[in-house]
């Protein structure tokens, strides 16, 4: 079981050239908005045609432009799951799921579609019509209809973008469930990184038509290799760096210096850490302090709430002149904010030398 | 009451919806779907018969269809007559001078179609021809009826064309717009009125009809959208 995608296209000003493979375990596509990977589902399910490149899936190739394959969207067999559904208003959601089913026997149509309703949880919706669904039911519709013609790679771009937020997971669940027992290839595409996370196993992160990350989710999210692919998988704290002759590394942006667990190979133009790494915990006595690194007096500028957590905008080394003027934000859980929030400040704050990331220029 | 020129106007009226349904669906189908750069160029010749005087293309249909072009000659080569003043080149006509009258709407229905709809179509493995009939075509159900609808109320209204190319001969091509003009002429005014009445009513009729029952078609596809 496997996709390869290796292709380019140029459209307008905008140049998609990429290359990844992708096995039987759910592959996830992610990248900002305009970073080509609608564009890229698009070419693989034939809809779009690249200017170079091949594709091949399962051995079978379904475009090489050396070779001049290009075969119809509908030769393919890829089963692609659009954003808004794309569900036929005219027809049932039975008729809907029956659809790519045509060329089969009466019988095994009937027994095809009713496995699928079955399976996604829709019985009783049968005779609806799209129109009649709910959000989440016209999804597992939609998903239904493309499973049914049992296709050999399945495509699915931002299947919960169009959901509320309290659905998603329900959804989310129950689409891990779906993809345990399906055997062919997976494309996750998404801008959502935690869903992203959660569904798939690898990860392709995109950015101005390039990959620029692909891997296990562990190692992307672990040791993001740029800039653009911290920013992508979420990291919000960076800072200007440069190295210092005793090896510690400078944060510019930040006014400290700071020792890092691994051997930098390539001079780091940056240093990053993500929000939920930064540790903030009472002042320490100056014992402490010496034993420990990476730990700087910080102050608060200004601090938002969500339902759960807290998000704090602080400057380090200083008092902050107004709420813009701070130098990283951190998150933590309402739990710990409440056990430092009335400690008088400079409080201590810790970048554990081993959640540093540090991305070249 | 001319009821042979009720009947004469009728038949080429519904001949005409019929050809141009056949017609018209691959011309409005390449129109919409069509990426060809000088595809504008098609859309202004079939747009033409909209804006030229019916006076005008009857002529150039009358001396184009006659003994002395290529089409007509071909015409009586294979049927032994000429086609104006036949029924046959007043179908003629009458298919062309409503061509962009269905043209036009069944393209706006098939440009309403969602394009993701025949993607999706496509990749579940329906054919381009599949697609236009178990997609493109019920989900453009009113442009269609709009398009046969114009094309025969268009025709049933028809004068300068039929003129220049009918040559007025009863039951052949004495239509009922040309039946009233000739009432009028010979200042028969309750004949023509009664004529009149009759062609308005029937159509009214007629388009009554097919809005009222395509009510429902219109709002039960626009509210799934």
């Amino acid at each position: 079981m496997s996709l390869e995608v290796a292709i380019e296209k140029n459209v307008g000003g905008f140049r998609l050239a990429v290359e990844f493979t992708a096995d039987a375990a759910p592959l996830g596509l992610l990248g900002p908005s305009g970073s080509g990977k609608t564009m890229t589902l698009r070419a693989i399910a034939g809809l779009e045609t690249p200017d170079r490149g091949r594709i091949a899936l399962n051995g079978k190739v379904l475009f090489d432009s050396d070779r001049k394959i290009n075969l119809s969207a509908r030769e393919r067999r890829i089963g692609l799951l659009f954003q808004n559904y794309a569900l036929f208003p005219h027809l049932t959601a039975a008729e809907n799921i029956a659809f790519g089913l045509r060329h089969l026997s009466d019988a095994e149509r009937k027994r095809r579609v009713a496995d699928q309703i079955a399976a996604a949880h829709l019985t009783g919706l049968a005779e609806r019509y799209p129109a009649t669904l709910s959000g989440g039911e016209q999804q597992r519709v939609a998903l239904a209809r493309a499973l049914a013609i049992e296709p050999a790679a399945l495509l699915l771009d931002e299947p919960f973008s169009a959901l509320d937020t309290h659905l998603r997971s329900a959804l989310e669940r129950q689409l891990r469930e779906t993809l345990a027992t399906y055997r062919g290839s997976t494309l996750f595409v998404s801008h959502n990184l935690e869903e992203a996370y959660r569904v798939c196993e690898k990860i392709v992160v995109l950015a101005n038509g390039k990959v620029a990350a692909q891997g296990p989710k562990e190692e992307v999210f672990r040791h993001p290799p740029t800039m653009e692919v911290a920013r992508v998988t979420g990291c919000k704290n960076y800072s200007r760096a440069r190295r210092l002759p005793d090896g510690f590394i400078e944060a510019m942006d930040w006014g400290c210096k700071l020792s890092v667990a691994q051997e930098f190979v390539k001079i780091p133009g940056h240093v990053a850490i993500r929000a939920h790494h930064i540790r903030v915990r009472s002042p320490l006595n100056s014992a402490q302090e010496n034993s420990r690194k990476n730990i700087f007096p910080c102050w608060l500028a200004a601090m938002t709430e969500t339902p759960f957590r807290v998000t704090l905008d602080l400057r380090i080394g200083a008092a902050p002149a107004n709420s813009s003027d701070f130098h990283v934000q951190v998150e933590v859980f309402k739990q710990e904010w409440e056990s430092f929030r009335d400690l008088p400040q400079p409080w201590a704050m810790e970048l554990a030398a081993d959640r540093l990331f540090l991305l070249p220029d | 009451m001319n009821w042979q020129a009720v009947f004469l106007s009728l038949k080429l009226a519904i001949c005409v919806a019929g050809i141009l349904l056949a017609v018209g669906m691959p011309i409005a189908y390449w129109i919409t779907y069509s990426r060809w750069r000088l595809k504008f160029l098609v859309e202004a010749i079939v747009a033409l018969p909209i804006v030229l005087p019916p006076t005008v293309l009857g002529y150039y249909i009358l001396v184009g269809l006659g003994p002395r072009h290529f089409a007509g000659k071909l015409w009586q080569l294979l049927f032994g007559h000429t086609l104006p003043f036949t029924f046959g080149g007043l179908l003629i006509a009458s298919v062309i001078y409503s061509l962009p009258f269905a043209v036009q709407p069944f393209s706006a229905g098939f440009e309403s179609v969602d394009r993701r709809l025949i993607e999706a179509s496509w990749t579940l493995g329906a054919s381009r021809l599949s697609t236009f009939f178990r997609v493109i075509l019920p989900l453009s159900v009113a442009g269609a009826v709009t398009g046969v609808v114009l094309s025969f109320a268009h025709t049933i209204g028809e004068f300068g064309v039929v003129l220049m190319v009918g040559g007025n001969i009863p039951g052949v091509t004495r239509t009922v717009s040309i039946d009233i003009y000739d009432q009028v002429q010979a200042a028969n005014y309750d004949a023509a009125n009664r004529t009149a009445v009759i062609l308005l009513l029937f159509s009214f009729f007629v388009l009554a009809l097919i809005y009222g029952t395509n009510r429902r078609a219109f709002s039960l596809w626009r509210g799934l959208k």
